[in-house]
């Protein structure tokens, strides 16, 4: 490995950050045919949405605001061609451009990811690092017992209990809504989304430095004579962060999914219930960009945890 | 002694100015912020009252801007707003209204009669495809101009900068229409400059200015210092969170985070019980009807006794009760009791279970029929509703489906007849004229406009008709009261009820009114909170 | 000492796991049987919304229905999505990923590539966005969830394909002129059988998740019939005043797919030791 290793890592995430291209195209793809090949006129839906009674002129003016007269293709290659310009359509309920209305929702969505993923892992990353110290232990079925429940846990229904518990049996906290973006709003939505996640990553980490902790190496490293908590910061953890990370990647899309539902229920105002309001009034073009977005954070948390697999292993080549 | 009493005058004169002076600290104080829910959906759609019919679009709206006439909640019925005086022709079907001359747009300009003009043919212009066209559409030559057979309403006439000449197609007092928050008058450059970014950032004559909108969370409006009403609005600033959940809404209330709150019917008896929140609940029989509608194109529905049957075998008072926790009013007709031509000494249909099996045997249906009954998720008049009847419906041997629907779906349905049966609630107010609000069901209106059961009796269609030609108001609402008989006896829907609409605030607020068109339709104008509010010195 | 210990639990995983999944299995067909009132029917306006009592264990919801037998039923619908749907992604995954595997090539890449970006999407996102355009009801459930999660199945089917057709009896097979559907059957199949019945009970726990929090947001199985999810749903109004309706419908969802998760865990735990972990 030449260079300076900043460089490589510069051009590797900038390699992958063009593999984004592709895969973005084919989900737009998938998402425009799915959601514009619906039965019935999409105009009828759009005019329906604003209670305006079936006058045919005001059909046409609908069809050509929305490009709605043209063929599929056509339209799929304009809506490609305004996408790389940022330009994702107008909503059919009110004549808004979807990239501002996803712009003027998408803040409350990133933080409240955030602090889940920070929750997540910094619960879960060191409960299941001590659960496999103790492995075997009561503690370590006890940890392990939660893990599983973590995971199987409805969200929304842990949502529905934590609020009764948190916010108005015992009122420690708001029970929903942003309020101006402060710690006390955001933690219960926050832990709600990032039980599962932590769940997960509790589970990962235990496996992961279980099997460190039999490595050869390691059983060196003791026989050396090095202190415990050496070898174990320095080795393990760093080992184990390694593992983990090849599929914390993938498992935050799972995260990224329950936004949906934890924003719903803490009327949170993101993008996830922006996504459920435009199902329901039928604002296809909205739903679209919902999803691309949420997508696009999936696939940059994804890099970002790729580059932080890197960082860690200086073995790894960049490919 | 001279010395004594003039001292005495003096001191009485003072103690009497001091005792005025206490008593004007206790009537309206400026000042504060107030923090009221929107609580009809996730979002607002558009600030822009043209474009919207959506009350969750319009509570915010009316504050903003104003219409030429404003729904007076103390007498029930439209008043002049922006005009200082109106003159009706003896036929009834012209109207000189003399606008007020201090009327001013946030942006400074004066509002004159061009701005009356131009709003009301934007509203009728095909390109806005505004929602409030019907309330403009009742002005002669509105429908001309709509279809481009002309490029001006004929109907209105400026005779001068402030004085407006609004002639109608039929004699109607234009108050009953053009009272809606929908028929708003807008600044015309404005709306020219923004576009359809007026409805994000817009301009209006109302009480309050637009300040901010964070999307999905609240509109923050600020006072109009130049508000013609002199001394109002007493508020600083009014902000509108938008919580559709009516459980949010409670905890939000209880937090003292909002101001006042709209009560759903989960909170509606818990409200009651608390003597702190009881003795601040405005409660008001709101001007609209829930009902199941039938189709009569659908085999069983064609027949009268089958529908009378089903009115009888429901005992609508036990859902009222139960599920909907006693904030309704039982239905008797179409009409809400708030309606002048309500009939307060006519009977609904009663719970007699024994009376529908016997309707039912006669229009040869003992052996019951199955049908699908389509609403919303609302929980006050949507499926849940139709839940509640089934096991009363089953014992007529009636079975009933219900199929969930998103609102813009459902109500295209309805309007295209294409359905055995909906639930849904009616607007029966009709701006307090019950004339139209019978209109509805004459046979000459389509389903499209509102006649979702294609309601046809021709001594309904006459009595309406003799009705509309009568002058005197009493004959009037006696023979629209007849009319009314004729609906509910025919029973071409299930009579499930009147909202009973509550507003509750905390004790530091006033000016909260009963409006009977929609509670929420509330003019924060008149509104002022005291001392004792968290908010009351919050800018 | 530490082997055995973990063995020992991990039988613990696939008996416990087993036995709730047996168990709810069992509610499910002897439903009419087991509820004490009809979930539906038996809807008595006068006690409506009262608290856990004798009579009904876990109380009534807000038209007069006893919850327990409502619970019951609704893992009628929780099961059949769950099993329906496992088993479409399961015949999805299988077929694409023999396909891939045998034909290779071009047809190989674009499944692959497919399977990349299924796993970009996060299911419940797809599910909604398939339900957004079939709008609500559990048919179109069964559509939408049922073709989230094939990808896993798909991957160990190829890859399997692909470690069977490198095999030197194969080869030696296929020189003789055995059928590839020969070799598909007596080679290929016994040995994905164990992962993918892994994958598989894992997916059933995962698909009843997702149809739960579809119908939580009111776009599952239409009322009266009871789903856990759209229980959940109703309740929330009158969560702080009637919390019974919350708790036990999310009580069974939990349960139910706690059990499942552990028996697949154990199952993987015995037969496939050295696949990485499924996500959620």
């Amino acid at each position: 490995m030449s260079g300076f290793p900043g460089d490589q890592m510069l051009a590797f995430a900038l390699r992958r950050i063009l593999q984004f291209i592709p895969t973005i195209l084919a989900i737009s793809l998938i998402l425009f045919l799915l959601l514009n090949v619906l039965p019935g006129d999409a105009a009828l839906v759009a005019a329906g949405a604003q209670d305006k009674g079936m006058d045919p002129r005001y059909l046409e003016e609908m069809k050509k605001l929305w490009g709605l007269d043209q063929p599929l293709h056509l339209r799929y290659l304009t809506y490609l061609k305004n996408l790389a310009l940022g330009d994702m359509g107008l909503s059919y309920l009110r004549r808004e451009k979807v990239s501002a209305l996803i712009a003027s929702r998408i803040w409350p969505t990133l933080k409240l990811a955030f602090v889940a993923m920070l929750i997540a892992a910094g619960i879960g990353i060191p409960l299941g690092f001590w659960s496999a110290l103790r492995q075997g232990s009561w503690l370590d079925t006890v940890l392990m017992v939660g893990a599983v429940s973590g995971v199987s846990i409805p969200q929304f229904w842990l949502a529905l209990l934590l609020m009764f518990l948190l916010a108005v049996k015992l009122p420690f906290f708001p029970a929903m809504g942003y309020g101006d973006g402060d710690l006390r709003h955001i933690l219960l939505p926050a832990f709600t989304l990032g039980v599962g996640y932590m769940a997960l990553l509790a589970r990962t980490t235990r496996a992961a430095v279980v099997e460190i902790l039999s490595a050869d190496y390691i059983r060196t490293a003791r026989a050396k004579g090095l202190p415990q908590l050496l070898i174990h910061g320095k080795h393990v953890l760093r080992n184990a962060l390694i593992l983990v990370s090849t599929t914390a990647g993938l498992q935050f899309g799972s995260l990224m999914g329950q936004t949906v539902i934890v924003e719903k229920v803490f009327s949170w105002p993101g993008l996830g219930s922006l996504m459920v309001d435009s199902i329901f009034q039928r604002d296809l073009p909205v739903t679209q960009g919902c999803i691309l977005l949420i997508i696009l954070v999936f696939l940059v948390v994804n890099l970002a945890v790729d580059l932080l697999y890197a960082v860690i292993d200086p073995r790894v080549e960049y490919q | 002694m001279k010395e004594v009493m003039r001292k005495a005058g003096i001191l009485a004169a003072g103690v009497l100015l001091w005792g005025i002076m206490a008593g004007e600290a206790a009537a309206q104080r400026s000042g504060g912020t107030f923090n009221f829910c929107a609580p009809y959906g996730g979002d607002l759609s558009t600030l822009d009252a043209h474009r919207s019919p959506a009350a969750q679009d319009l509570l915010v709206a009316m504050n903003i801007h104003r219409s030429l006439y404003s729904w007076d909640p103390q007498n029930n019925s439209p008043k002049l707003e922006l005009g200082e005086r109106v003159k009706a022709s003896s036929d009834g079907f012209t109207y000189r209204i003399s606008l007020r001359k201090d009327i001013k747009f946030h942006n400074g300009r004066k509002v004159k009669v061009d701005d009356v003009i131009w709003s009301y043919e934007r509203i009728m212009s095909p390109r806005t495809a505004s929602p409030s066209a019907p309330f403009v559409r009742v002005i002669k030559g509105a429908r001309d101009y709509e279809e481009g057979r002309a490029n001006k309403i004929s109907g209105l006439q400026k005779l001068d900068d402030t004085t407006l000449e609004i002639t109608m197609d039929r004699p109607l007092d234009p108050s009953y229409t053009l009272h809606d928050a929908g028929a708003a008058i807008l600044p015309r450059e404005e709306v020219e400059k923004k576009g359809d970014a007026f409805g994000l950032d817009p301009v209006g004559c109302g009480p309050f200015k637009f300040v901010k909108w964070v999307k999905g969370s609240e509109i923050v409006l600020g006072k109009n210092p130049d508000f013609y009403e002199k001394g109002k609005p007493y508020l600083d600033r009014l902000v509108y969170k938008i919580m559709p959940e009516g459980a949010s809404r409670d905890i939000a209330f209880r937090a003292k985070e909002l101001d006042a709150t709209l009560v759903s019917a989960t909170q509606y008896p818990v409200y009651k019980e608390d003597p702190r929140i009881a003795k601040n609940m405005v409660e008001v029989a709101e001007l609209f009807t829930r009902l199941v509608g039938f189709n009569p194109k659908y085999g069983p529905f064609s027949k009268k006794q089958v529908r009378q049957a089903i009115n009888y075998a429901i005992d609508s008072r036990l859902i009222i009760q139960k599920l909907l926790k006693g904030k309704a009013f039982p239905c008797v007709g179409y009409l809400p009791s708030t309606s002048p031509a309500f009939d307060p000494r006519a009977k609904g249909y009663e719970f007699n279970p024994e009376k529908a099996k016997a309707l039912m045997k006669e229009a040869g249906y003992q052996k019951g029929f199955s049908f699908e009954c389509i609403g919303t998720s609302n929980e006050s008049w949507g499926v849940v509703v139709v839940e509640a009847i089934m096991p009363f419906l089953k014992r007529i041997n009636v079975t009933v489906k219900p199929q969930q629907l998103e609102g813009a779906a459902l109500a295209d349905r309805i309007r295209r007849m294409d359905f055995q049966a909906f639930i849904w609630s009616l607007s029966s107010g009709a701006g307090g004229d019950p004339l139209q609000a019978l209109n509805r069901w004459h046979s000459k209106n389509p389903s499209t406009a509102g006649n979702f059961v294609g309601y046809r009796n021709p001594e309904f269609d006459r009595l309406l008709e003799i009705a509309g030609r009568e002058r005197d108001l009493n004959t009037r609402l006696r023979i629209l009261r007849q009319a009314d008989a004729l609906f509910r006896e025919d029973a071409p829907v299930w009579f499930f009820n009147y909202n009973k609409a509550v507003v509750a605030h905390q004790p530091w607020v006033h000016g909260i009114k009963p409006v009977a068109v929609e509670i929420m339709y509330q003019d924060i104008a008149d509104v002022w909170v005291d001392e004792s509010s968290p908010r009351a010195r919050e800018k | 000492m530490k082997e055995a210990l973990k063995k020992i639990r991990r039988q613990k995983n696939l008996m416990v796991g087993g036995v709730i999944a047996l168990l709810i299995v069992g509610v499910a067909i002897f439903a009419p049987w087991l509820a004490p009132f009809h979930p539906i029917d038996d809807a008595d306006l006068m006690h409506a919304e009262e608290p856990p009592s004798w009579t009904h264990l876990f109380g009534t919801d807000n038209q007069g229905r006893d919850i327990l037998s409502r619970v019951i039923y609704g893992a009628r619908v929780s099961l059949s999505v769950g099993l329906v749907c496992q088993g479409l992604n399961s015949i999805i995954g299988i077929m694409l990923g023999l396909t891939a595997g045998f034909i290779g090539k071009r047809w190989d890449d674009s499944v692959m590539a497919l399977t990349n970006i299924m796993l970009s999407i996060p299911s419940l996102v797809f599910a909604l966005a398939i339900m957004a355009v079939l709008g609500p009801g559990l048919l179109n459930i069964f559509l939408a969830v049922g073709l989230t999660n094939w990808a896993y199945s798909c991957r160990v089917t190829r890859s399997q394909v692909l470690f069977s057709r490198s095999l030197d009896y194969v080869q030696a097979a296929r020189a003789l002129g055995y059928s590839q559907a020969r070799i598909m059957f007596s080679q290929i199949l016994p040995n994905i059988v164990g992962p993918i019945l892994v994958v598989a009970t894992l997916g059933v726990a995962g698909a009843i998740l997702i149809e739960a929090s579809l119908s939580f947001l009111g776009l599952g199985a239409q009322p009266p019939t009871p789903s856990w999810g759209g229980m959940l749903s109703t309740a929330r109004e009158q969560l702080f005043t009637a919390p019974w309706i919350s708790i036990f419908p999310g009580l069974a969802i939990f349960v139910t797919v706690l059990g499942l998760n552990l028996l697949g865990d154990g199952l993987r735990d015995i037969l496939d030791p050295h696949t990485t972990r499924q996500r959620r």
